[in-house]
């Protein structure tokens, strides 16, 4: 009865993701418009809509992750609901609070909103706690959904055995799955990124009940913001490797990944690189101690090594010279890590210090990062989603206009990117609702990133439609 | 310098593409599933390896011409103060009081003398990004409220620079400018 309730409330998840993701796209096109001068909103518009639009964006692709995680799960572990269902409740009313605060109360701090720009209000004065709340609510539910998974795992396996460390040595008698591995380290990085949430939403909270008595410290604020938005950022396209290690070679029709040596080493080392990477967001901080700015470029530089040098040669690996059975999901997987091994290469030019001098919030940052979201996570996901729909539908119907869907996938995807890379080695601001005469190729790379992110739309209009279809049957049947 | 970090993705980018394309298509083109690479985990090492080795060499390179050791050894010839508040930048010679800020929004610099930026935040965080006659940006810091970043930069060319804010700092974050002419 558990197993018929999480595969419903997965596929309400995949719903209510793909949903909200073409609300966000769109108000993601609504902003490149408006940057193109061919729509006209006010900056509060713009701004309130870029606020929805990234926050909106992260949290529906970690859920999505959990979701794809937890109903994989119950292949290895009792899964309990109640943690799923919170994780679901929380989430809805922390979007609904969110939305309204920006909607409705205008408030556009931006997803980062960075220390003590909340304080500064140039919105509806009851925005910046319903905000404030609307994060606190969500970063809750997850914590209560992560942390009920992680419990989950700890009743089948030892901490050293869901950590995988006794394949450090030869012949481990217990073999620890690849997909419990990765599971449990992305979990470990995204409760300590909502723990400091949890500290942030506290200091915000102090300073605002105090009546400026307490004042925060800007660069303990920055830190603690970027170490959670950062590690949560990253860790949702770790929750969508994890599904492909798990599902690749399965639809692929190959033997199952099995861990390693070197798979358990480099997950475990991944974990101690991504905590410690978010120091690359405060690199033109120069008040920030030297020593955490290069540990900040020496983890971003090291992150690369596992993730190329095991998980993308993995994939390699299985696919060359290999027959294996292509379909819509192995092949959104596949492009999937092609899309994240080109967004960590523009990671990596990103987080070289010296780099970041004239790259920094310019638009290269939201080249690099929509290039692994757009093509790599959101790829991923889309993948598990399609796979879970066709496990209740005929093939023959789902995979219909598989070429079409991926065309167009690509073709928007690649575009849409392509003019943000031009446009950071163009020098031109993020952020900025409308460009100064300084940069007149601003506006036309605007306009052509939203004509090509509109293709994207109607390929994601595509799998929505498809997968959606079969969702709404899934959480409406009477039986298993 | 911009130009060179595109031209160096692109490259990048072309070539970690042709092996997924490549590998792809041999894939299409096998005949059985006994094909693969052989010696894999040996061929992995040694990618882990020379990963490794340009990675290191990489940051090696790089990390010295990192911001915070520019001109570290020269005296700097003049020290200019920033407070930035939205949605302005105010600069001075002098030292800026916080209650009653006082300054200019363009200043004259001198040409091939290490300039000092001390930049500070009056209200919330905000960018002091420098772009030059051809509106690339040249260098930058953050402004930090209860913070100074010390950015020293040495102006070659004549000509007028725009300062912008580089921060997401509220509605008219777009619309905050300064400008300093080099003679």
């Amino acid at each position: 009865m558990e197993t018929v309730k999480i595969k419903k409330i997965t596929a309400l998840w995949i719903v209510v993701v793909l949903l909200l993701f073409v609300v966000s796209i769109i108000l993601g096109i609504l902003m490149r418009l408006n940057q193109g001068e061919i729509i006209h909103h006010s900056p509060v518009t713009f701004y309130g809509n870029m606020t929805t639009h990234g926050l909106t964006m992260i949290g529906i692709w970690f859920v999505a992750g959990m979701a794809g995680v937890n109903y994989l799960m119950q292949r290895y572990v009792t899964v309990s609901l109640w943690p799923n269902m919170t994780g679901l409740i929380f989430t809805a009313i922390g979007v609904i609070l969110l939305w309204v605060s920006t909607f409705i109360g205008d408030f556009h701090a931006g997803w980062t909103f960075l220390y003590p720009l909340p304080f500064k209000v140039m919105w509806a004065s009851w925005a910046t706690p319903m905000f404030l709340c609307s994060l606190t609510v969500m970063g809750v539910g997850w914590l209560i959904w992560s942390l009920g998974m992680v419990m989950q795992l700890l009743k089948r396996y030892s901490i050293s055995q869901v950590f995988a460390w006794q394949h450090f040595g030869k012949n481990p008698k217990v073999e620890t799955p690849p997909f419990v591995l990765i599971s449990m380290i992305t979990l470990v990085g995204v409760i300590a990124s909502l723990l400091a949430a949890v500290v942030l939403l506290i200091l915000y909270f102090m300073e605002f009940f105090s009546n400026s008595s307490f004042v925060n410290d800007a660069l303990l604020m920055k830190n603690l913001t970027y170490f959670f938005g950062h590690t949560i950022a990253n860790e949702m396209l770790y929750l969508g490797l994890a599904v492909l290690y798990e599902l690749f070679s399965e639809v692929s029709g190959r033997p199952k990944w099995k861990t390693t040596w070197y798979i358990a080493v480099s997950w475990n080392l991944s974990l101690v690189f991504i905590l410690t990477a978010f120091f690359h967001h405060l690199y033109m901080d120069f008040v920030q101690p030297e020593g955490l700015q290069i540990v900040g470029q020496l983890a971003s530089y090291l992150a690369s090594l596992p993730a190329a040098g095991v998980t993308v040669f993995s994939v390699i690996i299985a696919v060359y010279r290999t027959k294996i059975k292509w379909s819509l999901t192995n092949l959104l997987f596949f492009i999937g890590v092609a899309g994240w091994v080109v967004g960590g290469l523009g990671a990596l030019i990103d987080a070289t210090i010296s780099n970041n001098f004239v790259l920094h919030n310019t638009l290269w940052v939201p080249a690099h990062f929509h290039t692994y979201n757009v093509m790599g996570n959101v790829l991923f996901s889309l993948a598990f989603f399609h796979w879970f729909a066709m496990q209740f539908a005929n093939n023959n119907i789902t995979e219909r206009f598989a070429k079409t869907k991926l065309g167009l996938l690509i073709l928007g995807g690649a575009g849409f990117l392509a003019v943000f890379y031009l446009g950071g080695a163009e020098s031109i601001p993020r952020r900025y609702s409308n460009y100064p005469a300084e940069f007149p190729s601003a506006q036309v790379l605007a306009y052509v990133g939203a004509i090509f992110a509109t293709v994207y739309l109607i390929a994601i209009l595509f799998f929505f439609l498809n997968i959606s279809k079969r969702c709404v049957k899934i959480m409406f049947s009477s039986s298993s | 310098m911009q130009t060179s970090i595109l031209i160096l993705f692109l490259i990048l980018t072309g070539l970690a593409l042709l092996v997924f394309v490549y590998v792809f298509m041999t894939s299409k083109g096998a005949k059985s599933s006994g094909g693969g690479i052989r010696n894999a985990l040996k061929k992995r090492l040694w990618f882990i390896l020379i990963l490794f080795v340009l990675l290191g060499f990489t940051a090696w390179v790089t990390i010295s011409k990192s911001p915070y050791y520019l001109f570290a050894d020269e005296a700097p010839s003049q020290v200019i103060h920033v407070a930035s508040m939205q949605f302005a930048f105010v600069l001075s010679n002098n030292s800026i009081d916080p209650d009653s800020p006082k300054g200019v929004s363009s200043i004259e610099l001198p040409k091939n003398e290490l300039i000092e930026f001390r930049v500070t935040s009056l209200d919330v965080n905000h960018g002091f990004a420098i772009y030059d006659a051809s509106n690339r940006l040249i260098a930058q810091t953050q402004a930090m409220p209860g913070y100074v970043n010390r950015l020293r930069w040495k102006f070659t060319e004549p000509g007028i620079y725009h300062i912008l804010c580089l921060e997401y700092c509220g509605m008219a974050h777009h619309g905050m400018r300064a400008s300093i002419t080099i003679k």
